[in-house]
Order: C-alpha cells, then sequence, then structure tokens
C-alpha cells in the first residue's frame, strides 16, 4: 500500500464534536469494518465516499446503533458509548440516537402519517413538546426546507425529493449535533437530487455537523470540508476536500476517483 | 310461503352477528398477545405461542365446539350454548388472527423500524405509534375475509343449539317440510351479512389507500 495520511488519528485532536476511535465490527470471523478513526469539529462537514461494499453506511450506521458495533468508541455531542458487540445501556444509547440525526437512502418517512405528524410526533415523545411547540416547530422546518404549504400531505403524495427534505426537517427537529447522512440522492433522480443537495448545502452554511456517504462527487468537493475514503471495510484516507479530490495520496482512491470522474 | 320463512329464520341473525362479531373480536385481542408471543425474546414463551396457534388451526371447529361444550361440563363447568360457542370460535379466531396480524409485521419495510430507532422513539411508542397502524392497514382486508369465514362456521353453532340462522333453517325445514326454500333462505341471508361486510371493509381499504397511497 502506498504512502497514506490520517488514518490513524493524530493524538492533538482528541476532543471534538464527534470522536470515533478504533470502531470495527465483524460478524463472526467476517470482519466488515475495522478501525475506522475520526474526529469531527463542531460545524464541520465530511463526506464519506469509497466503492460499494467499502463500509460506508455500516460506518455510519454504526455511529447511531442501528448497526452494532463490536470494538471502537463513540463520543458524539457529548453521549460516550465504548462497542461491546451489543446494544449498550438505555441511557447511553437514548442520549446517542438524541445527539444524532439520521436521513436515509429510502428516506422512511411514516406513510401513515402527515408530514406534520411525522415531524411533531417524535418531538412529542422524544423531546416532550407541547403539541403547540412541536407544531411550531415543525412550520419553521418546513419553510426552511422549502415545503411550507405541504403539513397536511400524507407522503405517497409528494415526489422523492420532497419527502427527502421532509425527512430531514423530521430529523432535525430533535435538534441533533450531528446530521448524518446515508446515500441521501441515491434513490432519487439527479435533477430531483439536486433540491435535496440544496438543502444540504443551506445546513452546512448554518454551521451543522454533518457527516455525508455519498456518491455526490461535486458536493464531496464542494461542500464538505474533508473527505474520507473508505474501502474494504476501512478507511483509506482522509483529508481536505479539494487535495483529496486532485491529488489521491491512495492508490485505491485514485482508481476509485478515476471511475466516478471519468464516467 | 317465503313470507313466513323469511321472518323465522331471520330470527338467528342476530345470533349469527353476536357469536360471530364476539368471537371475532376476542380472538383478535387474544391474537395480538399471541403474535406479541411469538416474537417474544424468551424461547420458552415463543414456542408456547407457536404451539397453541399450530395446535388450534389444525383441529377442526366443530371438534372446538364439542369439546368445550361436552367436554368442559366434566370439570364442572357448565356453559350455556352461546358461551360455549363463543369460546370455541374465539380460540379458533385467535390463532388465525395472530398468522394474519404477523404476515402484516412481515409487510412493514425495515426502514420504518430504524427511522423510529434513529429517532430516539421508545419500544412502545414504535409498536403503538408506526408498526401497529400500519400492519392494521396491510392486515385489513385478510381480517375481513377471515370474518367472513368465520361468519360461515358460526353455522356450526347450531349444532350444539345456537339459535342462530342455520338452527332456525333446520326447525323451518322440519316444521314447513320446505327443506330447499328454507336452506336457500339461510344462504341468502349469509350472502347478504357477508357482502355487507366486504362492501364495508372494501370501502375502509380504498379510502386508506387513497390516502397514504400502497401501504
Amino acid at each position: 500500500m502506498s504512502f497514506s495520511f490520517g488514518t490513524k488519528t493524530p493524538p492533538i485532536a482528541l476532543s471534538g464534536e464527534v470522536v470515533v476511535s478504533g470502531l470495527g465490527k465483524s460478524y463472526g470471523a467476517t470482519r466488515v469494518l475495522s478501525d475506522v478513526n475520526l474526529v469531527m469539529n463542531e460545524g464541520e462537514v465530511v463526506s464519506v465516499i469509497g466503492p460499494s461494499g467499502a463500509g460506508k453506511s455500516t460506518f455510519l450506521r454504526c455511529l447511531n446503533y442501528l448497526e452494532t458495533p463490536t470494538e471502537g468508541t463513540i463520543e458524539i455531542g457529548g453521549a460516550r458509548v465504548v462497542a461491546g458487540g451489543k446494544l449498550p445501556d438505555k441511557s447511553s444509547l437514548d442520549r446517542l440516537r438524541r445527539v444524532t440525526g439520521m436521513v436515509f437512502q429510502s428516506f422512511n418517512l411514516f406513510p401513515h402519517l402527515t408530514v406534520m405528524e411525522n415531524i411533531t410526533l417524535p418531538q412529542r415523545k422524544v423531546l416532550g413538546a407541547s403539541k403547540e411547540q412541536a407544531h411550531e416547530t415543525a412550520n419553521r422546518l418546513l419553510k426552511h426546507v422549502g415545503l411550507p404549504d405541504k403539513a397536511n400531505a400524507y407522503p405517497a403524495r409528494l415526489s422523492g425529493g420532497q419527502q427527502q427534505r421532509i425527512a430531514i426537517a423530521r430529523a432535525l427537529a430533535l435538534s441533533p449535533k450531528v446530521m448524518l447522512f446515508d446515500e441521501p440522492t441515491s434513490a432519487l433522480d439527479p435533477e430531483i437530487g439536486l433540491e435535496v443537495l440544496a438543502v444540504m448545502r443551506d445546513l452546512a452554511d448554518e454551521g451543522m455537523t454533518m457527516l455525508v456517504v455519498t456518491h455526490e462527487m461535486h458536493f464531496a468537493r464542494d461542500v464538505s470540508d474533508r473527505i474520507m475514503v473508505m474501502g474494504n471495510g476501512g478507511v483509506l484516507e482522509i483529508g481536505p476536500s479539494k487535495q483529496v479530490m486532485s491529488e489521491p495520496q491512495n492508490e485505491r482512491t485514485r482508481q476509485f476517483l478515476k471511475a466516478v470522474l471519468d464516467r | 310461503m317465503i313470507t313466513e320463512l323469511l321472518p323465522a329464520i331471520a330470527r338467528g341473525v342476530g345470533l349469527t352477528l353476536y357469536v360471530t362479531g364476539a368471537s371475532l373480536v376476542i380472538g383478535g385481542v387474544i391474537g395480538l398477545v399471541l403474535v406479541g408471543a411469538a416474537r417474544s425474546p424468551f424461547a420458552i414463551v415463543r414456542g408456547i405461542a407457536t404451539l397453541y396457534i399450530n395446535v388450534v388451526r389444525v383441529i377442526p371447529p366443530i371438534t372446538w365446539l364439542f369439546l368445550i361444550y361436552f367436554g368442559l361440563p366434566q370439570f364442572a363447568l357448565r356453559l350455556s350454548t352461546i358461551q360455549a360457542a363463543i369460546i370455541g370460535f374465539s380460540i379458533i379466531a385467535s390463532a388465525f388472527m395472530a398468522e394474519i396480524y404477523r404476515s402484516g409485521l412481515l409487510s412493514i419495510p425495515d426502514g420504518q423500524r430504524e427511522a423510529a430507532h434513529a429517532l430516539g422513539l421508545s419500544a412502545v411508542t414504535t409498536v403503538r405509534h408506526i408498526i401497529t397502524p400500519q400492519a392494521f392497514r396491510v392486515a385489513l382486508p385478510a381480517i375481513a375475509t377471515y370474518g367472513i369465514g368465520l361468519l360461515k362456521d358460526s353455522a356450526l353453532a347450531s349444532t350444539i343449539g345456537v339459535r342462530e340462522i342455520t338452527y332456525y333453517a333446520q326447525q323451518s325445514a322440519k316444521q314447513t317440510h320446505e327443506g330447499l326454500l328454507s336452506f336457500v333462505v339461510a344462504g341468502a341471508l349469509y350472502i347478504v351479512i357477508s357482502l355487507v361486510v366486504a362492501l364495508v371493509s372494501r370501502q375502509v381499504d380504498l379510502g386508506l389507500r387513497k390516502k397514504i397511497g400502497v401501504a
């Protein structure tokens, strides 16, 4: 393997909004994720790119325990969990999920609830918000994602791009400290994807800490501060976006970038 | 003739509906408990629920009725015919309803649970507000179909003397010697009730589909 830097966390940066160290996951003898380290400052945007099967989504999903990592530690916004191959105790898990918001490739809005209910139900159940508070927050966020008139619509009545923007609003309504995006535009046609990317760009500009698994190279280069390239369950390299895109250090990264940029 | 037969046999509509409806509701509630037990983290609970569901379904309804009506009194448990019928059909319905709920649950994409987890919703909230309403909507047509099946099975209650439609049809046939017409009337009554049930469930289903799209 050629020279690569930054796959290990530099010892100086041990505090941050997100501190992931030595994160790994195995199913028996099969290792799907190994020794992932990442420190993110508040307001930082990091894109995670790499070929499919690289472990990008697995990594992201370990951060809020949709997947259970088997080793390493996760610290996000003050919540700290040491991985042990099983779910952590309830209060740690709740805290971890409380500080993270997630946006899925397939939106996962609740189809039997209106847009308004999708956004207010979690606020009321998780934050204990009053009906008025929850509505106020929902209306503000709907305006924010450009869909103020869709409050009473059911998800099935909305386009994919609209559904994804609602999903973003739903996650934001819980005031997470870090937003996790798992290929948020992969299920959308390229044109529709742009409206979702625009919302994410705004969010980044407003200082939200974001970790984005994506195949959108323009977004990765232009919006994120750093790019983390994954391959084979590990980190190939991580560095400032423009540098990774223009002078990748790792041979596998070069191959991958050539494949995606040449098409 | 029919003007005499129809009111005579239609006297049984009330008990037919009562036995069917009560069994469907009681069985529906027990079915919920069963489907929960069948997904319990404890192997023994899962085993018992699965055994119950499978044993209950392979015993014919009439055997259940006789078991309960003629069998239970040996343990000094004396039941009215109506009680025996409702208990029997409730037991049977609970097993079938559990299976219907299970297929409803299986139809819900993993993404729904994942979204609920990621949002930090509690297990209770997830089941109550996210999973159950969606599973119910998927299960509704199957529940209606099963309800109509149960309506037909309820005719068996006549064998232990419950005065429902088929019971009165038998009485009329004996008294008037109009065997054919008596049972044609009974059949027609079952058709009418089934149609109403099917129509209502179809309307509800269509309404839900229109609102939320295909669940």
